[in-house]
């Protein structure tokens, strides 16, 4: 990185689209992990991995059901599309991009980045990746007026447009921070062929859909050879042309299977080399076959109850540290999700820029909830009375994680919780009403820090322009806002940190726990789970 | 009656039928929370995008507005424009239709080949052991769950004795076919029966039981006819009368049965179709219903009620063309 970085900045171009919503906040994708460069077991740039296997069998519980590349922001949709699509930069969450197809970058003075990409990149069906491609790819992403209306563009809130300068060669502008502009243009960019979308992909109302494999064109390790969405079933092949190193698999195949236990028959039965989302009921039985194990990583993924503090009672900040010290996050792990999970401390989780390592959990301690409330003006004989809307199905153990919590503050004397289980829209749609919305005040929600920058992890629900809103305040923001703007990042991270610690105190949401991601593979796959939740063949042996 | 006035009268009941189904799906989406804003904006907070999107969708318009503008599609034959996966809602349908018919026509074969046997040495072997194994056989179908059932087999017979796949759908029926077409080779087509055999045994229970039991009490009740015995007084053997003559009249109401449950098993291959991860209407209903996608929702739900109103009408002709006082009933 080099360069001095512009002056003033447009704080609401910066805020305008940073921040999300919720409805398929899955964690996405961040590149892998190879050829950054270190003596690891990694291969180099562009590597097809190590593993050889006649054919790979992966099955998750959701299968995407779009075909473009540039619609939807939901993870197991990224872990299928990667291996097509691939990333242009190879991305360790919460560290800096790596050289991939992008070779190098250099931050002008003006809130530009030039990149650099390798001129040896072809499309599976034949065309050269050229700089236009990108930029195309990138205005396709962030400009409203030309479809998809994707909402990958909350990960690219900072990042104004791009121009491709020559073959090679092409221009970013962003507005804010450099370093926020490298965690999400590190994670967004994955380059589609424009001659080819406009000339041959097959498409509806501009988005790219198709029923079999010529619905598909990336510059990946792997090309789909077959595509059949009613039978939840993609077929890739190496590509020949690839420019790194060719896997060394004959077949890979994604599949999905929404049934929990379905996926672990799959597994048990040998149809399947990899499942994800094992509930941990069903761990016992993955490491008694002999035949499979049991990989698990505390993910990226926060789950949290948001209180919106312009509605009564919420808007006292005692009674929010109350509900935190009422809730028993560990027992909810202990006893909910069978040990699997870690507590929450802060908004964001470890390994994500601006983790503050040094804040604890919030302590189980029911007595001093009490007094809390007291102080916050409720009593034995004037009780609050509040309502936890959790969804079911979305998370683990989501509704039985909210009965749980509710059951928990239940048991204070001067506050009355009822718990109402919905369908996760009406969670998605309760995130987005704004932090005065009387209606659902207080619900179960989780989070991924898509960009591994706690920018994303906070700005969405902490500032008016966040898109899902749910505490207002003014100190909070305005840290917020001061934090996109700092061009030194240790300084930067020193003071996300701060923030952290910062919303710690206020309490916006009850800090729950880690989702832990859990999955279950063939005994002889070595592969270490990535906390962004990505799967990569790449990086399996 | 005349029986094309009968039809005609069908017809329009079927009509009216089919009216109310839309009218009360389209209440439903109405009632329900979400905005399918969200679906396609997900994270994108630009208020003048969301606009742009509901104006779109006419979802800005009024209720009854858009309740017409439904209807007015539906007349033109569009079910609609699915908000998550991007495309018609009739390409949807008719990309999980077939594999719904698949698995309805299968559970029917597999009633068929079970229940009707089953029904008549029951009916023949009166209060005898065969007759109580197989009562008791019925009641247990009839009771099962079929959720249940499908796990149970996908735990013995598909994970524990690996006989079976576990779930999914390798191969279309229709491309077994061709392929034994074009190349000779049945192994498509068998591989298509491997997949389908325990989805088809568990959607088929319910039904296998009801049929052996209104086989063996139709069969009861026409051994009991004076024509069996004037025929076996004739001398004939007691197989050819049982089997040429009194079964082909049990049948005739089992024919209307076996339509109308035709219907019943599309709709009732939901919860089959979700535990075998089985690729048809019901599996896509689910999944678009856990999605907020109203609009397939919608789409599903009319099919499904075209194709009833359609078999029963069907079933209606026959059965007058069978028995024409029922037209006049």
């Amino acid at each position: 990185m080099c360069g001095a970085y512009k002056d003033t900045v447009d704080r609401r171009d910066v805020l305008r689209y940073t921040g999300a919503a919720v409805t398929t906040a899955g964690l996405a994708s961040f590149a892998g992990c190879i050829g950054n460069g270190d003596d690891d077991d990694d291969t180099g740039d562009g590597e097809g991995g190590d593993i050889e296997m006649d054919s790979l069998t992966i099955t998750q519980g959701e299968f995407p059901d779009v075909e473009d590349p540039n619609d939807h922001i939901t993870g197991p949709y990224f872990n299928v599309y990667d291996h097509v699509y691939e990333p242009l930069f190879d991305v360790t969450p919460g560290e800096e991009p790596n050289p991939r197809v992008v070779e190098s970058w250099d931050h002008g003075d003006d809130g530009t980045v030039e990149l650099t990409i390798r001129d040896d990149v072809v499309f599976h069906q034949g065309q050269q990746l050229v700089a236009e491609d990108i930029a195309f790819t990138l205005e396709r992403q962030i400009d409203p007026e030309v479809p998809p209306v994707s909402d990958q563009v909350a990960g690219l809130g900072s990042i104004e447009g791009a121009e491709a300068i020559d073959e090679t060669t092409l221009e970013l502008s962003y507005s804010g921070a450099p370093q926020l502009a490298e965690f999400e243009f590190g994670n967004y960019l994955r380059a589609l062929s424009q001659e080819w979308y406009e000339s041959d992909a097959p498409t509806v109302d501009g988005v790219i859909s198709g029923d079999d494999e010529e619905a598909f064109n990336g510059t990946g390790p792997f090309q789909v050879v077959e595509y059949n969405p009613a039978q939840n079933r993609i077929v890739m092949e190496p590509f020949d042309d690839y420019w790194g190193e060719v896997p060394s698999i004959n077949e890979l195949i994604f599949e999905g299977e929404t049934s929990d236990s379905g996926r672990v028959s799959s597994l048990l039965a040998d149809e399947t080399n990899l499942i994800d989302n094992v509930l941990p009921d069903d761990v016992g039985e993955v490491e008694a076959s002999g035949d499979a194990r049991i990989e698990q990583v505390t993910s990226f993924r926060n789950i949290f109850l948001p209180m919106k503090n312009e509605v009564e009672p919420f808007d006292s900040q005692e009674f929010r540290q109350a509900m935190n010290y009422a809730v028993d996050n560990q027992e909810i792990i202990d006893e909910v999700l069978s040990g699997f999970g870690e507590a929450m401390s802060q908004p964001v989780p470890p390994g994500i820029n601006g983790y503050n390592p040094d804040l604890d959990p919030y302590p189980h301690d029911l007595e001093e909830a009490e007094a809390l409330v007291e102080e916050a003006g409720y009593t034995e004989d004037d009780p609050a009375e509040i309502t936890l809307t959790a969804p079911e199905g979305r998370y683990l153990n989501d509704a039985d994680v909210g009965r749980r919590a509710a059951d928990q503050i239940d048991q204070l004397p001067n506050v009355e919780c009822d718990v109402d289980i919905v369908p996760f829209d009406v969670v998605s749609d309760a995130a987005s009403a704004g932090p005065d919305d009387e209606e659902i005040p207080f619900f179960l929600i989780g989070w991924g820090v898509i960009t591994g920058d706690a920018d994303y992890g906070m700005v969405g629900f902490f500032h008016e322009d966040g898109g899902v809103q749910t505490f207002q305040d003014e100190e909070l923001q305005s840290e917020l806002e001061a934090t996109q703007v700092e061009e030194d990042p240790d300084t930067r991270e020193a003071m996300l940190q701060d923030v952290n610690e910062l919303a710690r105190e206020k309490a916006p949401w009850v800090f729950l726990h880690l989702q832990e991601s859990i999955y279950g593979l063939d005994e002889d796959i070595q592969w270490d789970a990535r906390e962004d939740e990505s799967i990569y063949v790449w990086e399996m042996d | 009656m005349s029986l094309a006035k009968f039809l005609l009268r069908r017809f329009f009941q079927g009509i009216f039928v089919l009216w109310g189904v839309v009218t009360v799906m389209f209440g439903l989406r109405a009632l329900s929370p979400g905005d399918p804003v969200n679906l396609i904006a997900g994270q994108v907070p630009d208020q003048a995008t969301r606009d742009q999107i509901r104006q779109d969708l006419g979802l800005d318009q009024p209720m009854y507005v858009q309740y017409l503008d439904y209807l007015g599609d539906l007349l033109t034959g569009s079910l609609g424009y699915s908000y998550n996966q991007r495309r018609a809602v009739n390409d949807i349908v008719v990309q999980h239709f077939a594999a719904t018919v698949e698995l309805a026509v299968a559970a029917t074969i597999v009633a068929i080949v079970i229940a009707i046997p089953l029904g008549v040495v029951s009916a023949t072997r009166r209060n005898q052991p065969a007759d109580y194994g197989a009562t008791l056989g019925s009641l247990v179908g009839i009771s099962t769950p079929n959720f249940w059932l499908g796990l149970m087999l996908i735990l013995l017979l598909a994970e524990g004795a690996g006989l079976f796949p576990t779930s999914g759908r390798s191969v279309a029926f229709h491309e077994g076919v061709i392929s034994l077409v074009t190349t000779g080779s049945p192994s498509d087509l068998l591989e298509w029966l491997r997949y389908i055999i325990l989805p088809a045994v568990t959607l088929g229970t319910y039904f296998t039981a009801l049929i052996t039991r209104l086989t063996r009490s139709g069969m009861i009740d026409e051994l009991g006819k004076p024509y069996v015995a004037a025929t076996e007084a004739k001398g004939l053997p007691n197989v050819l009368i049982r089997y040429k003559h009194v079964l082909r009249n049990t049948l005739i109401p089992i024919v209307t049965v076996l339509g109308l449950q035709l219907g019943t098993l599309m709709g009732g291959a939901v919860i089959t179709e979700e535990v075998f991860n089985w690729p048809g209407l019901g599996q896509m209903f689910i999944t678009s219903l856990r999605n907020g996608d109203w609009p397939v929702v919608q789409g599903i739900v009319l099919f499904i009620a075209v194709a009833f109103v359609v078999i029963n009408i069907f079933v209606d002709a026959l059965y007058a063309r069978l028995d024409p006082q029922v037209m006049d009933e």
